[in-house]
């Protein structure tokens, strides 16, 4: 789509691009979730470039960034935090995790247990994690960025599709272009061009940026759309698990933050249609047999939008 | 496609066929009008061109060889078998251009007109391969054909009726395969041969087809006669048949009457009288059922010096009349005297003398030996004043001695005559008792009843058809000899001796001389039918029957007492025959009768008698709204944009949009359903290269999607709705 960018948001992709070649798609897209205060799982290969761009969004936002690296040993009060007996209080205190900071990169999630995803899983479900009995509250804004190897790699623990439902957008990073991966060398000659980055916008104008994303124009029509489209993906014939209403609330936001982003106060199906790929992907499951005939989710999507008719008249219920 | 390949294909050997056949045609009636004898020999050299251009010889081979053969042929049909003789063909020739050149076209020799010929039928050659070939287009040669052979067919003895249809069928055969070349070779069709089988199978089905039912259905007669004999006569060389010009202004043939009445607006005679009256110059005694004839053709005419003789019966002496003279000034070549009703005296040089035909009262005049009618002579007569009284009071009954010849010459019809006639003869006459009751209501019958007077638009009787009843029942339209050949039909069913009689009225007034004179000029178009009847001891009484016309002679019903008429008071129909709406009361009565049993079989009895004309509205009705609604593409938008351009308001935006996506739809650039307006804006944009439709669709969006719509966007987005909207079409 060609479209003009709020300006705002707009010096933080310019930012990103300094220190990442290409790839405007991905950073625009993790700009929609982090907008539409989701979160975000990359899935790629390591090596091409996932954490880097974390590492420049989050300094771009000024914002603190955490990372965990997730490994088979990990446990859940390493995410979390753990409360620890201090003698000279004869008190238990409490040592926040990493899990309580603004933005968090969690590296290649699904290397460790299940036990320890859902922890984190929880706290950004529920924006915030209890503890002992302890209930705390998670910062604002909390932005939990998830790399994740493709599946077909050993020694990893697929996440439960149940859980995936929690992240507003799936996404592949991608190997660069030929020319991208020229360019990459030569900035990784000298210095890392992260260390230059500056914040361009503060935490405070990010919170208002996410309040006014809530503001976008959702006509009646777009969220019916919305709703045709989630409602078809359960009936395909192919899916054993369509997009759940998550889903399609995570689809509205995704959607209103995308039209934030192209400056306009309202959605278009057009958005709707852009976005549904990285909306729905990961929240269908095929039937094992259309898995056996090689069916991929994407075809899927790309079918039940064309299935469904984009409403272009007022008042008019034109759905089967 | 491979020029070279293509040259020595089968279609294109069909082609030349078809090119020579109609080329063929133009040298047919050279050979039947010109006497040409060795035809054979060109149609030789058009073979043999064809034949080398089909299998494309070189040029300069080409050009030798018919060289050679023009030689040879000039050769072996001039010079004979004496040897060469290239001497004398050359000198020829030398002598032959300097005629050309001298302007002296009736010098040249034979021989080097038909070298001339030959020329010419090369160059036709070349321009047929070069049509064919290059053009793909014979439309021109093949309507030069069509003309070429028509105009000998109107304008020479050639009749070119066969070759009318054989030059049809070869050239539209012709333009239709070569249609079908020019589309393949626009379309880039490479494999021809399926389409091009169904091309040539519904070519060859349509023109058998239209030539089939072209040849048997029927064909209505010339709209205008023969134009030859009037071009003639206009150009002042027809002296070829003097029995055609003689009477101009009137067929000299009248034995089948119908068509169109066409005169030309030739003056045929000035003539100084006292009082306007009739002119007569002919009768006709036997009614054919086309047309009228006269008995007994090869009777002796009646010579006689000034004084009429006393065949040409009139009238008796019981009528009471008064002598007139009337001067005519003849403004035509032609030997017939015309001359009105009760002739007595014909006064012109003493040189010249007369001829009575005894059958048709035809008076032709002779000055020595030649036919020729005096420049100017004068005619004395009776006029007559018939008593309305008298003519009833005769009746067969008290026959005169020449009553019994006359009613049997006078009510002869044919056998075939329909019955019909002499039942609405009946009819008309119901109540009447005495002859002239009788012919009168006849006569003003024609006054109503549905009756129209036309000129062109008349048609002739087919084969099977009686002229008059075509006219009473049918048609109910015509000119004078329609009315008059009517009535006398309808009175002779009814044993009422009647003739028909032609000549002229009385013509335009022009002047009024010194002496209370008035001159007239009769012209062609004056020419005029009438009837007589003949009434026992009172003699021959003209009726006039033809709307519009009124003959002074007529007697009328006026003088008529009250005490004779037995049914209501008649008024004066025949004094004012263009106001129709005078009518007898038995045609009210009848009209009252129909009137009355309508209102009960109206609605059944209308659809029975106009189902026909029902379908065929239907018919065309339904046909007009599908001719409009398949091609709604083109005539909508039209629509559309004259019922939105007019008003600015915003709220016309959205309709007006939806109605273009519907438009566009119809040219076949449907919208996907998925497919959002964006998208679908870029695709029409970039078809039709412009930036309207995505800027359309960005009012649109904000409208649909974000529920207001930007204020005065459909006074902006008007203009390129309105061009988008005019680009559809």
């Amino acid at each position: 789509m060609t479209n003009r960018i709020h300006p705002g948001i707009k010096k933080i992709l310019h930012n990103i691009e300094k220190v990442i070649a290409g790839k405007q798609e991905v950073a625009k897209l993790s700009l929609v979730a982090l907008l539409a205060d989701g979160h975000l799982l990359l899935e790629d290969v390591p090596g091409v470039g996932k954490t880097m761009m974390v590492r420049a969004l989050s300094k771009s936002i000024s914002a603190e960034l955490r990372r965990i690296q997730f490994t088979p040993d990990l446990l859940p009060s390493d995410v979390m935090g753990v409360s620890i007996y201090n003698p000279r209080d004869m008190d238990f205190q409490f040592y926040p995790g990493p899990i309580m900071g603004n933005i968090i990169l969690a590296d290649e999630i699904n290397r460790t247990s299940p036990k320890t995803q859902s922890a984190l899983l929880e706290g950004m479900e529920e924006n915030s994690i209890t503890v002992d009995g302890v209930t705390y509250n998670l910062e604002k804004p909390f932005f939990v960025m998830a790399t994740q190897n493709p599946i077909e790699y050993e020694g990893t623990y697929p996440l439960p599709e149940a859980q995936l439902d929690r992240f507003l957008l799936k996404m592949k990073m991608g190997y660069p272009t030929l020319d991208e991966e020229i360019d990459v060398l030569q900035r990784a000659q000298k210095v890392s061009p992260i260390d230059n980055l500056h914040p361009v916008i503060s935490l405070q104008e990010l919170r208002q940026l996410q309040l006014d994303i809530k503001e976008v124009y959702v006509d009646e029509s777009m969220r019916r759309y919305i709703v045709e489209l989630s409602s078809h993906t359960r009936s395909h014939e192919n899916v054993f698990l369509g997009v759940s209403p998550r889903g399609s609330i995570a689809m509205m936001k995704a959607s209103q933050a995308l039209a934030f982003i192209h400056e306009r106060d309202y959605v278009l199906p057009d958005d709707i249609q852009y976005l549904a790929p990285f909306v729905f992907a990961h929240r269908i499951i095929l039937r094992p047999e259309a898995r056996f005939e090689r069916v991929q989710i994407e075809d899927v999507i790309e079918q039940v939008i064309s299935r469904v008719s984009v409403p272009i008249q007022k008042h008019v219920a034109k759905y089967e | 496609m491979n020029q070279k390949s293509a040259k020595r294909n089968i279609d294109f050997f069909i082609l030349y066929v078809f090119s020579f056949l109609l080329l063929w045609e133009w040298l047919r009636p050279v050979e039947q009008l010109t006497g040409t004898s060795s035809i054979s020999s060109f149609l030789g050299f058009v073979f043999g061109s064809l034949l080398l251009a089909f299998l494309g010889f070189p040029l300069a081979p080409t050009a030798v060889l018919k060289l050679i053969y023009i030689l040879f042929t000039i050769q072996s049909i001039y010079y004979g078998n004496a040897g060469t003789s290239i001497d004398l063909f050359l000198n020829d020739l030398s002598q032959n251009a300097g005629s050309i050149l001298k302007g002296q076209w009736a010098e040249m020799s034979d021989s080097f007109r038909t070298l001339l010929f030959f020329a010419l039928l090369w160059i036709t050659t070349y321009l047929i391969h070069y049509w064919l070939i290059a053009r793909k287009n014979i439309l021109f040669f093949f309507l030069a054909t069509l003309i070429f052979i028509t105009v000998l067919d109107a304008f020479s003895p050639y009749e070119a009726e066969e070759a009318i249809i054989r030059s049809v069928l070869t050239g539209f055969s012709l333009m239709g395969i070569l249609t079908f070349r020019r589309l393949a070779d626009s379309e880039n069709i490479q494999k021809r041969s399926r389409i091009k089988r169904k091309w040539m199978f519904s070519l060859a089905v349509m023109i058998a087809g239209s030539a089939a039912i072209a040849y048997a259905a029927p064909k209505a007669d010339p709209v205008w006669p023969n134009p030859v004999p009037f071009m003639n006569s206009l150009s002042g060389s027809g002296n070829t048949a003097p029995d055609e010009t003689e009477q101009s202004g009137f067929r000299s043939d009248d034995s089948s009457l119908g068509g169109p009445f066409l005169p030309s607006n030739t003056v045929a005679f000035t003539a100084e009288v006292e009082e306007p009256h009739y002119w007569k110059v002919d009768t006709r005694d036997v009614y054919t059922g086309k047309g009228w004839i006269s008995s007994r053709q090869n009777e002796q005419p009646l010579n006689f010096g000034r004084n009429v003789p006393s065949s040409l019966f009139s009238f008796t002496e019981k009528v009471p009349s008064e002598e007139r003279t009337s001067i005519v000034y003849n403004e035509e070549d032609h030997a017939h005297i015309q001359y009105p009703h009760g002739l007595q005296r014909i006064v012109a040089t003493s040189s010249y003398r007369y001829q009575l035909n005894q059958v048709t009262n035809k008076i032709t005049a002779l000055n020595g030996s030649e036919q020729e009618a005096p420049a100017s002579y004068s005619v004395q007569y009776e006029h007559p004043s018939f008593q309305a009284e008298d003519l009833q009071a005769s009746s067969p009954e008290e026959a005169d001695r020449s009553f019994r010849a006359i009613a049997n010459t006078y009510t002869q019809l044919p056998e075939n005559v329909p019955p019909e006639i002499r039942e609405l003869a009946l009819d008309i006459t119901r109540g009447h008792k005495t002859w002239f009751d009788k012919a009168k209501a006849i006569e003003t019958y024609f006054s109503s009843s549905g009756f129209t007077y036309e000129q062109v638009d008349v048609p002739v009787p087919s084969e099977d058809e009686d002229y008059v009843a075509q006219f009473l029942f049918d048609t109910k339209r015509g000119y004078c000899d329609n009315f008059s050949t009517s009535m006398a039909v309808l009175l002779r069913t009814l044993d009422i001796p009647t003739r028909w009689v032609k000549g002229y009225t009385e013509g335009t007034y022009l002047e009024t001389t010194e002496a209370e004179n008035r001159i007239y000029q009769v012209t062609s178009e004056n020419a005029h039918s009438w009837v007589e009847v003949y009434f026992p001891n009172i003699g021959w009484v003209p009726f006039e029957p033809t709307q519009g016309f009124t003959n002074e002679e007529v007697p009328e019903l006026e003088g008529i007492t009250e005490t004779s008429a037995e049914e209501e008071t008649v008024e004066t129909p025949a004094e004012t025959p263009e106001q129709p709406v005078l009518e007898e009361p038995e045609q009210k009565k009848e009209i009252n009768d129909a009137s009355q049993e309508a209102p009960q079989l109206n609605a059944g009895l209308f659809l029975k008698t106009n189902w026909q004309n029902i379908v065929v509205i239907l018919t065309a009705a339904f046909i007009i709204a599908a001719l409009g609604y398949r091609s709604r593409r083109k005539w909508l938008p039209f629509y559309y944009i004259f019922i939105y351009k007019r008003d600015r308001q915003d709220h016309h935006f959205p309709k007006a949009y939806l109605v273009l996506l519907t438009q566009l739809e119809r040219c076949g650039l449907k919208r996907k359903a998925g497919q959002t307006l964006r998208e679908y804006a870029k695709e029409i944009d970039l078809l039709f290269s412009s930036s309207s439709m995505t800027r359309l669709t960005s009012w649109y969006e904000q409208y649909l999607y974000r529920g207001s719509l930007p204020e005065g966007a459909w006074e902006n987005a008007r203009n390129e709705w309105e061009s988008l909207m005019k680009k559809t079409r």
